[in-house]
């Protein structure tokens, strides 16, 4: 007959054992997965330092070329007559500035669609999801034509100024649903003491949505970073161009191409958003400690 | 290299620059106009241009605002600012698409410059009826190219087989295929690439034949017999093992130039354009070179023809439409900038232009110029610009088609019928 | 007659929602609604972009439903792609989350590896990779033939093409995964605190606490990710060449569309294929929200 204290040391012991093989097993996937996460990235770094005439004779090995030089990225700065630092900055420009426009003008109108009361509420809500529904290459002639007219194109302004208009819905709709997450309480507590709606957006609302506003920061720096089909429309100027679209002028399929020019620019524009998604990453940790609630 | 010319011919441009001021060239009111040019290509083409741009600038005063886009980028752009009524002056146009461009007046006709503000003494007859849709001049040829076969030579030397030379028919290709097969070099390497999809390919079979793609009116050229006998033929060329399968072929995906089959190693020659060559040579270190599509039979020829690689042409709302004219006028006239640009965007259609250019050629170019200038019987009459719908015919028709037999879900016979009764009906309705 | 009171309410009551709406509300109205109404009245016309646009009536309309057989077959190609990629790619999402959720070592790393493939998108150095990959002789099939299989070359067969689209797609899972983890983290930590001093499993903790406080968050991307699947262009667009092949099997829907408006001319036609498109998952949104209150479980 086991004693207690013994069929505990048998149901703790087992349990340490499973919670080491759980711990072992989903290690190796993880290594696993993230060789297959990684693959491309070595690929293409690789690539970026072999000679044009060994890119596509090389298949899909990671491992360096015998010829391997920083030729490639020497010629993909220097490319596009104004180089490509310049191509960088603007991407920076206009994707620092869209993250600040998303982040303020969605997180407004994500609080008024998730707290406020107001008429029509439902008929706009339904309205900002099916901006989200309709393919961007139907609005594009006539919302080329409408910035056209207002004398925009050419600027990165069509680029950027509907982002301090909300009109990622993504973004809005994803607050949305994070806001009403938040228990209500803590606004009754809050209007109980005076607070109107704008205290609680501000004080309130805000700060404990940490997480889904760094989401919006980094997916918006880095759809925006890696947009081309918005630069390729609005800006003719080569000293404007976005370094995605300076990327796509690598490959000409009636001409010259510079392939290697191409990769070594394709990991070099890894680095601003990778380094934008490690500083942002640290806000998607911070969890909600709600003391002292009553449920 | 591109930056070392673009600098080398900036210091030429400053030059003439200083000449022009100590002369006082470029009309007054010149000075300060600015074109708009928009065009596609690469970082190559672009160093050229913009080093022509500079040159044009001394030499007139007028300066020129340029940009430029891939191939496949630079339609939808072109079109959204033409839709836009913000098309640019200067706009690079193709053979493909002039006659629609035309025909909806996005470009203009320069029939009232020739002679004035546009001088095209000495320029090629075939290349100035290459531009001219229904009697009116739209478009300015940048350059002539043809044809070609992209031959690996060192795939042949490694299957000690002979090349494909001049007279080569498409039953000697047959013949050089089964010897490849037997030498089994790289991989099962083929000979040829499976061509049934290429429009430029049947184009010219078609040639040979006596017939045509299409006709002056905008009709089909061929009937379903020629259809179904070309699709039949590269059916026994596949099942036979002489061209490249069809899993293969679906790679190319009709762009790109590193989906195409001697890229990807799977066929020592294929369909090309003769000023591809430089471009091709950058990608793989074998020994590559250009040669004419085979013949039908032996002394059979015509297929060819000298086709404008591609065209200026001048906005259709443009404000500046004589200055515009000037700026083609200097792009193809001029020596220096002619030495400038090169080959690159085919061989000059002017013979002084041609004789300048000549000496300072890399050895590919010079290749694709001998090819150009002496396709000899190969030769044949400037077939009439395509009409609107041919893109269409060879995006959504024959390359799927040729698909669709190759892998078994469409008889040769069926795929012969079907191409010629939904191309009619195709053209049809974009008339 | 209303008392100065009565309108004061009102705008007491209204005019909150309506100011923090006000930059969303300018933009719609300003730049959005415009080009939208305009793409409905195209959708109505003939328009080749060059010149204007030419009344049509409903024939757009007609020829796609009753004369145009690769209308029938993008929309095959393209629910294929929405039925098999959102479900799988919902799953690693909240597979992967949940894994790095537990505060294992390494867990910032491990985030950032799962991400990099969105951050690679879908460019043209992938479709490159892609290619090498998935070919007759590419990485892929060299694996298969150590087990002894001989595989197709699946992205230029077009039994199987489809499949390494929606492989890319699933690979790049990190955007909902990120979107379940900041959802996970939002859980307050007390209420597990509370739950094992009462006693309950970690399983029962999952089941009880962790699935209804996500569902929002689940509902959200799987709106979103059918939506987005829906509307994909870009990895078909460069892996095809634009082609939608071969033999039209990656031909997505927008990328018909878009070959209809920029290829070919025919801006009026794809209009009206833009706005079928939304009908379509505008039907399928409203179900969705109709059907949420069911499982979805808010906290107001």
């Amino acid at each position: 007959m086991t004693t207690d204290a013994e069929r505990l040391t048998v149901v703790t012991g087992s349990s340490v054992t499973r919670r080491k093989v759980i711990s072992i097993v989903s290690h190796v996937l993880l290594i696993g997965a993230s060789i297959v996460m990684l693959y491309p990235l070595l690929w293409l770094m690789a690539s970026s330092f072999r000679p044009e005439n060994e890119i596509f004779t090389s298949g899909v090995s990671v491992l360096p070329s015998a010829n391997w030089s920083f030729d490639s990225y020497v010629r993909g700065w220097n490319g596009l007559r104004v180089g490509f630092g310049q191509l960088f900055i603007n991407s920076f420009v206009i994707s620092a500035l869209s993250v600040i426009g998303n982040v303020v003008a969605c997180s407004l109108a994500a609080y008024a669609f998730a707290r406020l009361e107001f008429a029509g509420r439902r008929f706009w809500f339904a309205m900002m999801l099916m901006t989200l529904m309709l393919p961007y290459q139907v609005t594009l002639i006539p919302q080329y034509v409408l910035f056209l007219n207002l004398g925009w194109v050419n600027t990165i302004l069509p680029l950027v100024v509907p982002k301090f208009l909300a009109a990622d819905a993504f973004f809005i709709f994803l607050m949305v649903q994070f806001f009403r997450g938040i228990p209500k309480e803590l606004d009754e507590a809050a209007r109980m003491d005076g607070a109107g709606p704008w205290r609680i957006y501000w004080k309130i609302i805000l700060p404990l949505s940490m997480p889904v506003l760094a989401t919006a920061a980094i997916f918006t720096f880095i759809w925006t970073w890696d947009d081309f089909f918005g630069p390729l429309i609005y800006l003719s100027d080569l000293r404007q161009y976005t370094v995605m679209l300076g990327l796509r002028t690598f490959t000409d399929n009636t001409g010259m191409s510079d392939y290697g020019g191409m990769f070594a620019m394709s990991v070099l524009s890894l680095v601003p958003i990778f380094v934008f998604f490690l500083l942002f990453q640290r806000l998607l940790i911070e969890g909600i400690a709600t003391t002292g609630m009553k449920r | 290299m591109s930056i070392r010319l673009r600098r080398r011919q900036f210091l030429m441009g400053s030059s003439a620059l200083a000449a022009a001021a100590a002369f006082g060239a470029g009309p007054a009111w010149a000075q300060g106009a600015t074109l708009r040019q928009f065009f596609w290509g690469g970082q190559a083409r672009a160093d050229r241009t913009y080093a022509v741009n500079d040159l044009f600038t001394a030499a007139n005063g007028a300066s020129v605002d340029s940009s430029f886009l891939a191939w496949g980028d630079y339609w939808p752009k072109l079109a959204t600012e033409t839709a836009g009524g913000n098309a640019p002056d200067i706009v690079q146009m193709d053979y493909r698409y002039i006659v629609e461009y035309a025909k909806r007046n996005a470009i203009a006709p320069l029939d009232e410059f020739v002679g004035g503000a546009l001088k095209l003494d000495g320029f090629d007859e075939d290349q100035l009826e290459g531009g001219k849709v229904d009697g009116q001049l739209y478009g300015i040829s940048l350059g002539a190219n043809s044809v070609a076969q992209l031959v690996n030579l060192s795939a042949f030397e490694e299957a000690g087989i002979e090349p494909p030379n001049r007279d080569t028919t498409y039953d000697e290709i047959r013949e050089k295929g089964e010897a490849f097969k037997a030498a089994n070099i790289r991989g099962g390497i083929r000979i040829i690439a499976d061509g049934s999809g290429s429009e430029p390919m049947l184009d010219n079979w078609l040639r040979q034949k006596g017939l045509a793609l299409y006709t002056a009116e905008g009709t089909l050229g061929f009937d379903a017999d020629a259809a179904v006998e070309w699709f039949t033929l590269w059916q026994g060329l596949r099942n036979d093992g002489i061209c490249v399968t069809a899993e293969d072929q679906a790679l190319d995906t009709n762009g790109p130039l590193e989906t195409t089959m001697v890229v990807m190693g799977k066929a020592a020659m294929m369909p090309s354009n003769s000023n591809q060559l430089v471009a091709f040579r950058t990608l793989m270190t074998d020994n590559l070179t250009i040669t004419n599509y085979p013949r039908i039979a032996p002394g059979v020829g015509g297929g060819h023809y000298r086709k404008p690689s591609m065209f200026f042409s001048v906005g259709g709302s443009s404000a500046n439409k004589e200055l515009a004219a000037e700026y083609l006028s200097f792009f193809v006239n001029d020596l220096e900038a002619a030495k400038v640009l090169g080959v690159e965007r085919g061989i000059p259609c002017i013979d002084k232009t041609r004789e300048a250019v000549a000496p300072d050629l890399g050895e590919a170019d010079q290749i694709a110029l001998e090819f150009v200038a002496n396709l000899g019987d190969l030769l044949g009459p400037l077939p009439p610009p395509p009409p609107a719908a041919a893109g269409e015919i060879d995006a959504s028709l024959l390359r799927v088609l040729s698909q669709e037999v190759a892998f078994g879900a469409r008889t040769p016979e069926d795929a012969g019928q079907y191409f010629v009764s939904e191309a009619t009906a195709i053209l049809q309705r974009a008339s | 007659m209303a008392s100065p009171s009565f309108w004061s309410g009102v705008w007491q009551n209204h005019a909150p929602g309506y100011l923090f709406l006000l930059p969303w509300l300018i933009g719609f109205l300003g730049l959005t609604i415009g080009p939208i109404l305009t793409s409905f009245y195209l959708s109505f016309t003939h328009f080749d972009l060059l010149t204007a646009p030419r009344w049509a009536g409903i024939d757009n309309y007609m020829r796609m439903f009753t004369n145009d057989p690769k209308f029938a077959a993008s929309m095959r190609v393209t629910f294929v792609f929405v039925v098999f990629s959102v479900p799988l790619k919902l799953a690693f999402a909240l597979g992967v989350a949940l894994l790095l959720n537990r505060g294992m070592k390494g867990l910032p790393l491990y985030r950032a590896l799962f991400y990099l493939p969105s951050l690679l998108g879908a460019s043209v150095a992938i479709a490159i990779l892609w290619r090498q990959m998935f070919a007759g002789n590419g990485l892929v099939n060299q694996l298969l033939a150590n087990f002894g299989i001989q595989g197709p070359s699946w992205i230029s067969n077009p039994n199987t093409s489809l499949w390494t689209l929606i492989i890319l797609a699933v690979w790049q899972f990190g955007s909902p995964m990120i979107i379940f983890l900041a959802g996970l983290r939002q859980i307050p930590q007390d209420m597990y605190e509370a739950a094992s001093l009462d006693g309950a499993s970690k399983w029962r903790q999952f089941w009880k606490i962790t699935l209804p406080m996500l569902t929002p968050v689940v509902f959200f991307n799987a709106i979103i990710q059918t939506i987005e699947a829906f509307k994909s262009f870009t990895p078909a667009f460069i892996i095809s060449g634009g082609t939608g092949g071969p033999i039209n099997s990656t031909l997505f829907y927008t990328l018909y569309l878009y070959n209809e408006a920029f290829g070919f001319f025919r801006m009026g036609y794809a209009s009206a294929l833009a706005w079928v498109l939304l009908a379509i998952v505008a039907l399928f949104t409203a179900f969705s929200f109709l059907t949420s209150k069911y499982w979805v479980h808010y906290d107001d």
